[in-house]
């Protein structure tokens, strides 16, 4: 039975289903037959081109040098203005990113306006300032406030990927991000909710669903992305993170141990020699193993969900190695550590060039037929609260 | 006259039309170089140029959604100052181009830094700390006690007599040096902290059996409680939580969200900065004391005593470093003989 989609909105239906009819419901353009599921799922899968498409690799073309200027300006800037100046400097960091990652002879650009992310940046502040005086006043007002924003994430994860998509710009095409709220719920509190319920099985789960939630949704002038991703291949890749982490442990306990005997007797006192060898072997391990375990996932997770997302015509291969990211990673901290921060703007385009070349796009037929689509105003509360927290929201 | 090639987007399809641009004073002419389209013919002050970043394409948004691109730079400048648009952008992009202006950058920002961390944060903090209500004090208070009741200390197991006296000589100390403040003494019995004595906010002071047993005489007892009493009288206890705190935001908002990798070297700064806040605090409590002590007739003698014998007991503690929350051992019992010395002779009597 032939599958039919809509590249437009991915409604999908089957050929029976839709009984004869050939234009989308949804948004009256044809319907495409699915593409049957390639056998091969692993992340890694070479894909066959069409004849007649082209292969484009991406360019970074920012250096280390230009962005630290960049960096220090707006960075002295923000400082200078007690904050006020931080939109600006965000604006700038983005578009520098932005416009220096050129596909086809064209850059990226970054269009929000700064004040927009001024109005998110004072309302999101206000925000953290409830929480750090509730926390003062009482610890038990503060986990109030924690559950008040949990309430509240999945809005502004919502918003913040309209809005980021909306300023994403190619072509002078934007991105759009189709997602709606009640996904958003679903996927950033109802899952999460369900971890202590199901032992934890849950998790892979879970992080398929976050990414199909950015793959499944985000897309390009008219065209929406199709995220052809499955949940099992996250439970392959989790299941093996577990027993990568038990054989790590299995093996750095004994030698911990070892180390462990050269504590001295407690009377010494708990400031000694042998405790602070001791304390630091079991940091740097932890440092070194989840920096791996991170940059693995990271790798595996990028690598699938680009090499499985179509857009239009177009195709995805990424082909970032843990082993490398993990390197970057490692190095770059260790240089941000001894420069006392000024490698920061070095260790990011550094990291930044490496994930850009190993991105190639394969172009069915060239990249000149998108169009756009309405261009309804993002406002930016959602972007500052997921930049300020921190949140992995997958881009 | 301005001339430059370019590409041209409608903002309707993805496709990129090579152009030539001619500006003549008055109106953009742009014209498609491979046929006829586009052929448009715009008035400058119509256009939004976007401001210069870096090395970067310039780009000029044209009436109806559509774009022209370049990487003529001086020619889109030229324009820009025509228009007079992105006068703020085109500083800051100046200041950003060239390493002169950055290292500038560079040694602004460290100035500015230590001016926030030397000056700004602890006066704003001693603002925010004086106009903390005594509830609020009071509330922290009894949840610091309340957990390390729980963890760290065990009821004293002092004879009440023993310490009857303490209390009397500690009112008297209390109402002479912070006339306006309510204080308590209790005691706890803590192997894990030893000989020591702490405030908390709400002019609570905890001292431990094992001080009490190691003082010689209650004068080098109440010569650390007067320290203590200075430490609630200044507010050191709340200054010093709101510099801490202000510090850390200094720190994430420079390090930005490179802060989640690195947050050991985020916390090293921090850590620096708490522990010199501290000394300074340490400092100013130990003036405080000896001045009272002076004042009584008692000299800095029993202080110095009792500092010297804490120290003795603690040999292994290797906390005298820069990180450490208080000043070395000898620098303060030699500030107390700086202060008693820089007295009148007479009142400085043993």
């Amino acid at each position: 039975m032939t599958h039919f989609v809509c590249l437009n909105c991915g409604f999908s239906a089957s050929e029976k289903d839709l009984d004869g009819i050939a234009t989308c419901p949804e948004c009256n353009v044809d319907l495409q037959p699915e593409r049957p599921r390639r056998k091969d799922d692993s992340h890694t899968a070479t894909i066959t081109a069409p004849l007649g498409s082209q292969r484009c690799k991406p360019v970074f073309t920012g250096s280390a040098g230009e962005f630290f200027r960049i960096w220090i300006v707006n960075t002295f800037l923000t400082i200078l203005t007690l904050g006020l100046y931080a939109p600006w400097a965000k604006v700038r960091e983005r578009r520098f990113f932005y416009q220096h990652t050129v596909m086809d002879g064209q850059p990226f650009d970054y269009t929000a306006h700064p004040v927009a992310l001024l109005r998110g940046y004072l309302i999101v502040g206000g925000g953290i300032l409830l929480y750090y005086l509730a926390e003062a006043y009482n610890p038990l007002y503060s986990l109030m406030v924690f559950g008040i924003f949990s309430l509240v994430l999945p809005f502004l994860i919502y918003k913040s990927l309209r809005f980021f998509a909306r300023h994403s710009v190619y072509r002078n095409i934007p991105f759009h991000f189709r997602g709606t709220l009640g996904e958003s719920y679903k996927t950033y509190l109802l899952y999460p909710m369900l971890i202590p319920f199901t032992f934890g099985l849950i998790i892979p789960y879970w992080a398929f669903q976050r990414k199909k939630y950015f793959f499944g949704n985000i897309g390009f002038g008219t065209t929406a992305n199709i995220f052809q991703g499955s949940a099992r291949e996250f439970y392959k890749l989790y299941g093996l993170v577990v027993v990568l982490l038990v054989v790590i442990i299995f093996f750095s306990i004994p030698i911990l141990m070892s180390f462990a005997t050269m504590i001295p007797a407690p009377e010494a006192g708990i400031f000694n020699a042998g405790m602070i060898f001791f304390i630091l072997s079991i940091y740097f391990t932890t440092l070194v193993v989840s920096t791996f375990v991170q940059q693995y996932i990271y790798a595996w997770t990028t690598n699938y969900c680009l090499g499985h997302s179509e857009l239009g015509n177009i195709r995805f291969q990424s082909t970032l190695k843990a082993k490398q990211l993990f390197w970057i990673r490692i190095t770059n901290i260790l240089a941000i550590i001894f420069s006392v921060g000024l490698l920061i703007p070095w260790a990011k385009v550094r990291r930044t060039r490496y994930i850009i070349d190993n991105l190639t796009v394969i172009a069915g037929q060239g990249l000149d037929e998108f169009t756009a689509g309405v261009r309804p105003d993002e406002s930016a509360y959602g972007d500052v609260a997921t930049d300020f927290f921190d949140i992995d929201i997958g881009l | 006259m301005i001339e430059f090639t370019g590409v041209y987007f409608d903002g309707k399809t993805s496709r990129a039309y090579a152009v030539s641009v001619v500006f003549d004073g008055r109106t953009l002419h742009i014209r498609g170089v491979e046929g006829d389209y586009p052929a448009l013919d715009i008035p400058l002050e119509d256009c939004t140029i976007t401001p210069p970043l870096g090395n970067t394409m310039r780009s000029i948004q044209l009436p109806g959604g559509a774009q022209c691109q370049t990487s003529d730079t001086a020619a889109v400048s030229a324009l820009e100052r025509l228009t007079g648009q992105n006068r703020g952008m085109g500083f800051v992009h100046r200041l950003e181009n060239r390493w002169k202006t950055a290292v500038g950058a560079l040694a602004g920002l460290v100035l500015c830094v230590w001016v926030f961390v030397t000056y700004g944060i602890p006066f704003l903090a001693e603002k925010i700390a004086y106009s903390v209500p005594p509830e609020l004090a009071e509330q922290m208070s009894r949840q610091a006690i309340e957990m390390l009741d729980r963890r760290f200390l065990k009821p004293s197991e002092l004879d009440p007599g023993k310490t009857e006296k303490l209390q009397e000589e500690f009112q008297h100390l209390h109402s002479e040096i912070d006339p306006d403040s309510d204080y308590r003494l209790e005691f706890r019995k803590s192997p894990y902290i030893g000989p020591n004595a702490f405030a908390l906010p709400s002019g609570l002071i905890i001292m431990t059996d094992e001080l009490v047993d190691l003082a010689d005489s209650n004068r080098e007892l109440l010569a650390i409680l007067a320290h203590e009493t200075a430490h609630v009288k200044k507010r050191h206890g709340l200054r010093s939580i709101i510099q801490n705190s202000g510090v850390f935001l200094l720190v994430s908002a420079l390090a930005g969200d490179i802060t989640s990798i690195t947050s050991t070297a985020a916390s090293l700064p921090t850590l620096l900065a708490r522990s010199g806040y501290s000394r300074k605090f340490e400092t100013e409590a130990d003036t405080v004391a000896a001045l009272y002590m002076i004042r009584k007739g008692w000299g800095t003698g029993p202080f110095q005593a009792i500092l010297l014998r804490i120290t003795r007991d603690m040999a292994d503690y290797p906390g005298e470093s820069l990180l450490s929350s208080h000043p070395l051992t000898n620098q303060r019992v030699q500030h107390l003989r700086d202060i008693e010395a820089s007295m009148p002779s007479g009142e400085a009597a043993e």
